[in-house]
Order: structure tokens, then sequence, then C-alpha cells
């Protein structure tokens, strides 16, 4: 297990630059980020409802039925392009939205559980162009805005087993990460005398604030499984650092989530989960910027195309319709994916994974006039269970 | 067992590969993305930014200049405070080497010997000039004399021969003492930037003697409103060697010691600024850059008044000066070049050590004669960026102490007997501070 803890570390130091690349949000804290594993990606699940025994950051209660200490480490690499207007560009980046750990404590039949997941981030440039009058004369300028960095949420959480198939989950999460932005001036220098300098400032600030999250899990039927879950938070705060003057704080709405799958074969599983989020009201943005469209949802299917007595292998397909939060002009952005996916689980006992890789990928876009973003997208989880 | 043992490895190796992947961030050339920044261009009044300014001269010594001028009657009229002066008078003097006892020569056997009798057959002394920087309206007639008193290279000037604290010797007349005129000759600046003056037998056979401690000459005109600028003086020996007598050779006598001397020497201006000049001048100006500016309106608008402005948000500074015509005796009459260098220690002035240069590397203190001709008045702007952000930061770049002084001079001193003469505080075009200053506005 500490081998697995330092490669983990490891992957978390590695992971440094985890953001998405996205001009959605530039005006607010940027693009939301899915915290979820390849499984869940996969099979187009917006992380709650899904079958078994889970590490996930938005369903609490979903590593309740852990029987062993276990860790997965997810990582996406993505390659995305965008047009605004009549310019287009391309970008890539790989970025590590979940690291998980479950610790469970049979005596309490509950599971302790900790993780750093990915939520807003924004990593984009902006270049203008323009002239400047000085001494009477127009001077040609060139500026280059970047901004770089996200905010992250840092979770410990318990989920208790109550009853035969009934769990509850709670956590508590701090805002992590920082947020960094570089300005660049230059100005013609044909324009302007010899030994003109350019003019470069950068800003930073932290993020702060926490989160609360609380859910259930139930099977009702051996055929069925269902999950919700609440999550409150307060405002996300960006501090700023030496040097850097401004202080702003952004309100959080509440987000409720639910989700359930239902076995339709011995080897067919079909989930669906939804998310409500209502930031037309949060405080702290400038006008217009917030999407009036709170309503997320997503679906699919998980097929185990071949299942030995310890192993299996799932290949999963589903579709998410997700409404980030933050428009770039004035209409509300809607993101529309597809995805694949395959489990192989080296070892499985009673439906449990203990040694698992998920791979999925990923086609999606999303739109808001006049910016349209097209990306491939895979996730790689790895998982272990270890006594 | 070997899945056990792998699953540390393929976490680390999976994340260092992913996480190792170029970064390709998106770039769109957006005016949404961008809000632009602010630029502003002010123009700080003198009192806003020096305190004192003061005048210095006396850096360096005309030996050091590496040549010589010679004046007769050049640029006589007023000055820049209106005080009338006469033409400039100069003289070069040389000092030249004992001639050489034996030349090596190739024999009729086609073998290098040294010859050590030989006999000197001619000489000459070419004098050579700076046709740019020489003022002459035509050829001109060039003097060339012997001088009877020792005198001191390093301290020689029009009055003394010798001008040491304590140990000061007057020349027997002004301007090289007593001297004994030895030929004339003439140049043509349209036919080349050289003369050849020919010594006389007699001269040859005096300078020939070895125990002869000093072969000097002076170097002059007769010529009214010139002034020549000598970049070189050299003797030149013809000597037939006795082993091919068929062979005259051209050998050069060694340049121990040149000077020259001038009258007058320049007073110090009542107001204006000077800089240049041989002995050099230098312009010392006590700074009092504000770190925070109000009354300007169009940065007033942008940000509110009053503005903190750091070094950050200087993008260029430019100490903006008004040329004066000074004394035409030492007008410009090639460029100038000037530099800016923090006075590290103030308290020793006019002796305080100076910072590097700022501007020898950068360029910017070029300055052409054309700008210093009556009626003069013309802005010239001296970049002093590094300076001023320097002053708003405390500390140099590199961490090191600053000061409030800075001195305005030439990029090296002596540069030439020309100066440049700027307005001063109380002249009508004093010396203001021009900024370009960058702020941005929240990205």
């Amino acid at each position: 297990m500490k081998r697995i803890i330092l490669g983990a570390l490891l992957a978390a130091a590695v992971s440094t630059p985890a953001s998405a690349q996205s001009f959605l949000g530039f005006r607010a804290l940027g693009y939301p980020v899915l915290p979820s594993g390849g499984r869940t990606v996969g099979t187009g699940n917006l992380g709650i409802g899904l079958a078994g025994a889970e590490l996930s950051a938005s369903d609490p209660a979903a590593a309740a039925g852990l029987p062993l200490p276990t860790i997965s480490l997810t990582m996406q690499p993505t390659w995305g392009s965008f047009e605004i207007g009549e310019e287009s560009g391309t970008s890539n980046t790989t970025r590590f939205p979940l690291i998980a750990i479950g610790f469970p404590f049979p005596r309490a039949n509950g599971v302790a559980t900790v993780s750093l997941a990915g939520y807003m981030e924004q990593r984009w440039a902006g270049e203008r162009v323009g002239t400047v009058e000085l001494g009477g004369q127009p001077v040609l300028v060139a500026d280059t805005f970047e901004t770089n960095g996200g905010a992250s949420v840092a979770r410990l959480g318990w989920a208790q087993r109550i009853g035969p198939g009934v769990s509850v989950g709670v956590s508590a999460g701090a805002y992590v990460g920082r947020l960094e932005q570089f300005y660049d001036r230059t100005l013609d220098t044909l324009g302007v005398p010899a030994g003109v300098e350019p003019f470069y400032e950068e800003r930073r600030w932290r993020y702060g604030g926490y989160n609360l999250a609380a859910g259930f899990s139930l099977d009702p039927h051996e055929l069925l499984h269902l999950a919700g879950t609440v999550e409150w938070s307060s405002s996300i705060t960006e501090h700023p650092r030496p040097g850097t003057e401004g202080k702003t704080s952004y309100s959080v709405p509440l987000r409720l989530s639910a989700g359930a799958t239902t076995q339709l074969t011995s080897r067919l599983l079909m989930n669906g989960s939804v998310a409500y989020q209502d930031w037309s009201g949060a405080a702290g943005f400038e006008e217009g910027t917030v999407s009036s469209l709170a309503f997320s949802y997503g679906g699919g299917v998980e097929w185990t195309a071949v299942q030995r007595e310890t192993r299996s292998l799932p290949l999963r397909a589903g579709y998410r319709r997700v409404t980030p939060p933050f428009r770039y002009g004035d209409r509300d952005p809607v993101e529309s994916i597809w995805s694949l996916g395959v489990g192989v689980n080296f070892v499985e006992v009673q439906g449990i994974r203990r040694g698992w890789m998920d791979l999925a990928i990923e086609r999606g876009s999303r739109t808001s006039h006049p910016l349209t973003e097209r990306f491939w997208r895979a996730t790689v989880s790895l998982g272990i269970s270890r006594s | 067992m070997t899945r056990r043992s792998m699953s540390a490895p393929v976490f680390g190796a999976l994340a260092f590969i992913l996480g190792g992947c170029a970064e390709e961030i998106p770039t769109a050339t957006r005016d949404e993305l961008v809000t632009p920044g602010l630029a502003v261009e002010i123009t700080l009044p003198f009192d806003d930014f020096v305190a004192s300014t003061a005048v210095y001269g006396g850096f360096g010594r005309a030996a050091q200049l590496g040549g010589g001028v010679v004046a007769h009657e050049f640029g006589p009229g007023p000055d820049e405070d209106g005080v009338e002066g006469p033409g400039l008078e100069a003289v070069t003097l040389a000092r030249f080497a004992r001639f050489p006892r034996n030349v090596t020569t190739v024999d009729t056997a086609g073998t290098n010997r040294i010859d050590t009798l030989i006999t000197i057959q001619a000489a000459h002394v070419l004098v050579r000039f700076d046709t740019v920087g020489s003022i002459a309206e035509g050829p001109v007639e060039i003097a060339a004399h012997t001088l009877g008193e020792d005198w001191d290279p390093a301290t020689a000037n029009w009055h003394f021969a010798v001008d040491t604290l304590g140990g000061e010797v007057p020349w027997s007349e002004p301007g090289g003492g007593a001297q004994r005129e030895f030929a004339k000759a003439v140049w043509d600046p349209a036919e080349g930037d050289s003369v050849e003056i020919a010594l006389d037998s007699a001269l040859i056979e005096l300078w020939s003697d070895s125990t002869l401690t000093a072969r000097d000459i002076r170097v002059s005109t007769s010529e009214p409103g010139v002034r020549l600028r000598v970049t070189l003086m050299q003797l030149r020996l013809s000597i037939l060697p006795s082993i091919n007598p068929d062979t005259v050779l051209s050998v050069p006598v060694a340049t121990t010691a040149a000077t020259f001397l001038y009258d007058p020497l320049p007073r110090p201006p009542r107001s204006a600024l000077r800089v240049g000049g041989a002995p050099s001048w230098r312009t010392v100006f006590s700074l009092d850059v504000p770190h925070s500016l109000t009354g300007y309106p169009k940065l007033c608008d942008a940000l509110g008044c009053p503005v903190d402005i750091t070094p950050d948000h200087v993008s260029y500074a430019g100490l903006q000066l008004t040329t004066l015509a000074g004394s035409p005796a030492f007008a410009p009459s090639d460029t100038l070049i000037l530099d800016v260098r923090m006075v590290t220690a103030p308290n020793f002035l006019p002796k305080s050590p100076l910072g590097p240069s700022t501007l020898g590397r950068r360029g910017g203190g070029n300055l052409a004669p054309e700008l210093f001709l009556a009626p003069a008045g013309q802005v010239v702007e001296i970049p002093v960026t590094d300076l001023v952000r320097d002053q708003l930061r405390g500390e140099t770049l590199v961490g090191g102490p600053v000061t409030s002084s800075m001195a305005l001079m030439s990029i090296v001193e002596p540069w030439s007997i020309e100066y440049a003469t700027f307005g001063g505080r109380t002249s009508s075009s004093p010396p203001s501070l021009r900024l370009i200053l960058n702020f941005s506005r929240g990205g």
C-alpha cells in the first residue's frame, strides 16, 4: 500500500499543470471539471448513481461498500480546437481531475475517504493589437493576456453502511488552488524612442472557501441502485498574493444531483444521472456572465463482454449534456459529449473490483456564441485495493 | 506477485509520461479577452523631478585625448551667458624618441642583416587631421617649431609647462615658451587628410644626438578662423643603409608624448548645463522623482489620482534638454556622445565615483553638432529609463544601492575639446522628464 500511495503522490506532484483549456468563463471562474474516473466518463454518468463501490468526489456514499483500502488515480489528456467567429485554433493539455483514497473501518461499517478533485479551471491567452497615442502620434501596441490556474477541492469524507443496501455519506472540502494572470504590452519601437521597455505585470491569487456534501445510496431491489447528493458551498474567494491587489468572492449555488443504475441482464447495466445547479442568481459575477441553464444529464450502458471468475472486461458507452455555468458571450453554453469506454478488471471478487484500469474516449463540443469548442478527450483511471 | 510490485511504478510512469505531454494553450486574438492597458505619456517639469543641478569641470586631461588641436582666432563671440570671448588659440605638442642606431635590412645576397652604418637622408613629421571634425574654409598653412623648454606632457597647458600642485613652471611665453620655427607646410583638406613637415638637415643632425633628452615640436597655424583636430603626429626618417645603398628605408620614430595647449579656457557657466570638453565638464542632477502622480488629466481620468507609479510602470523615461549655442570657440563640429551614470557617493562630488554606463550599450546619447548652431533651441532627449526605475525601486535591478544623483557626461572623458550646452533651471526651456507609463486595467 505504501508503494501505491508513493505512486499517487508522485502523480500528484507531476500533475501540477492540471488545467482545463476553454475560453468559457473567461470573465468568471472558468470551465468546470468533472472529477470522475474512466468508468463514470465511459458510461456518460455525471458522477453519481453508478452501481458498485466507487471512490467518487461527487457521490459521498459511493465508497461505503469498499472492503479494502483503495486508491485510484485519473488522468485526462485532451486535444481541442476552437472557433470564435472567423478565428480558429488548437490546444492540448493533460490534467489529473481526481486522486482519491478510501480506507475502510470494518468495525464501524464505514469508509473514510480523502480526495483531491478538480473543480473550476482556466487556462487561456488572449491577444490584442491596437494603437495608443503618444506624443500626438499613434503607436502600435501588442497586448497579451494569459491566465492560468484553477480551483480544486480537497475533501475528507465518511461513507456509512446503515443497513442492507442502504448507505449514507458526508464530506467536507476546502477549495485550494491558485490563479495567475500575466499581462504583457509591447510598444512598436519605431514609434517611440529607442530604449522603450515592454510592460509586464503578473498577478496571483489563491482560492479559498469550503463546501459540505451529504448523500445516500440505496438498493431497493437487487436490480436497482439509486443515489442522491446535496452539496452546499461557501463563497469561493480569490485572495491576492503579495504584490497583487483585489480580493473577489463569488457565491456558489446549491448543487443537487441524483442517479440510478438498473441491471437489464446479467451482463448489462444501464445508468442515468441528473444534476441541478442554478447559477443565475450567484453573486460576484459580471452581469451577463452566468448561464440561466441549470440542468445537466447523462446516461449510458455498461456491458460485460468478458466475465471470468476473478476478471472481467466491461465495455461502456454514454452521452452527457452538461450546462457549464459561465458564458463566453451572451448565449448560455451547452456541452454535448459522446463517450466510449472499456474496463479491465484485473481482480474482481463478488462484484467488487480490487485492481482495475478504466479507459474512456470522449468526443465533445461546447458552444456559447460566438465560441465553439470541440475536443477529443481520453480518460485513464487506475485503481487498486490492498489488504 | 509481479502485479503487486508493479503498481507504484505504473502509476508513476503514466503520470510522468502524461504530465510531460506538450501543453498548447488556446490563444485567440479577441478584444474581449484582453482589457486594454493604459499607456500615458506625461512630461514632468523641472521642479517636479529635480532638486538641484551642478556643473563640474576638470575631468581628464587634454593629453588623454590621443591627438591634438590646432586653432587660431577661432570662434570669437559670446558664450551661453553672453560674455564675449576671444577666438580660440590652440597648438599641439609632440615629443619623439631617440633616432634608431641601426636598421635591419636585406643585403645583396638576400639575407636580413643589422646595419649600424646608416645615413639619415631626410626626415619629416606626418600630421594627420580629422577631416570631419576640423573646420577650415580651404588650404591651411601649418607651422612647425622646436621647443626650447622642458614640459610635462600630462599637465602642460597654455600658461604652464608644468602644472602640478606646488610645482608650477610657467612657459617663458604662453603657448609653448621660446621656440624656433623650422618648417611650414600647407594642408589642403580637399587633397587628403595629412600633411608632411620636413625637418631641415641641421635639425636632423641635432636630433641624431642620442644624448639629447627632448625632441619636441609644436604645430600651429596662423590662419584665423581655423580649428583643426589632429589625430596623429609621427616622425619618419628616410634612412640609407650601408649594406644596400640602393634602398631608402622609411623608419618611424616613436612618439612618446603628445598634448595640446589652448586658450582661453572656458569659464564655468552661470546657469546653463554643460557636458564635454577637454578637460571634461559634467552636469550632475540631484533627482527627486515622484512616486505618485497627480494633476495629469488623462491619467487621473482613467485611474483616479493620485496614481502610484512603480518601476514596472515606467516603460520609458527621457531627459529632455534644450540646446544652447555656447561659446563658438568650443562649438561641436562632430557628433557628441553622451552618457548618464549614477553618482554613487554624492558627498564626495566632484570626485565621487560613478556607476556603470547606462547608454554605452544601448545608445541614445548621440547629439549632432547642428543642434548647437545658433540660435540652437533644439529639444534633445537622453534615455534615463533605468535610472528612473532605480529611483522608484530604491535599489538597482540587482539590489545595489541607489543615490538620487546622476551625472550627464561624455561617454569617454575627454571626448573632444568641444562641449554641449543646455538650458538650465532659469532658462526659458529648463530640462523636463518625459515618461511613457503603462498600466494594466484588470485584464
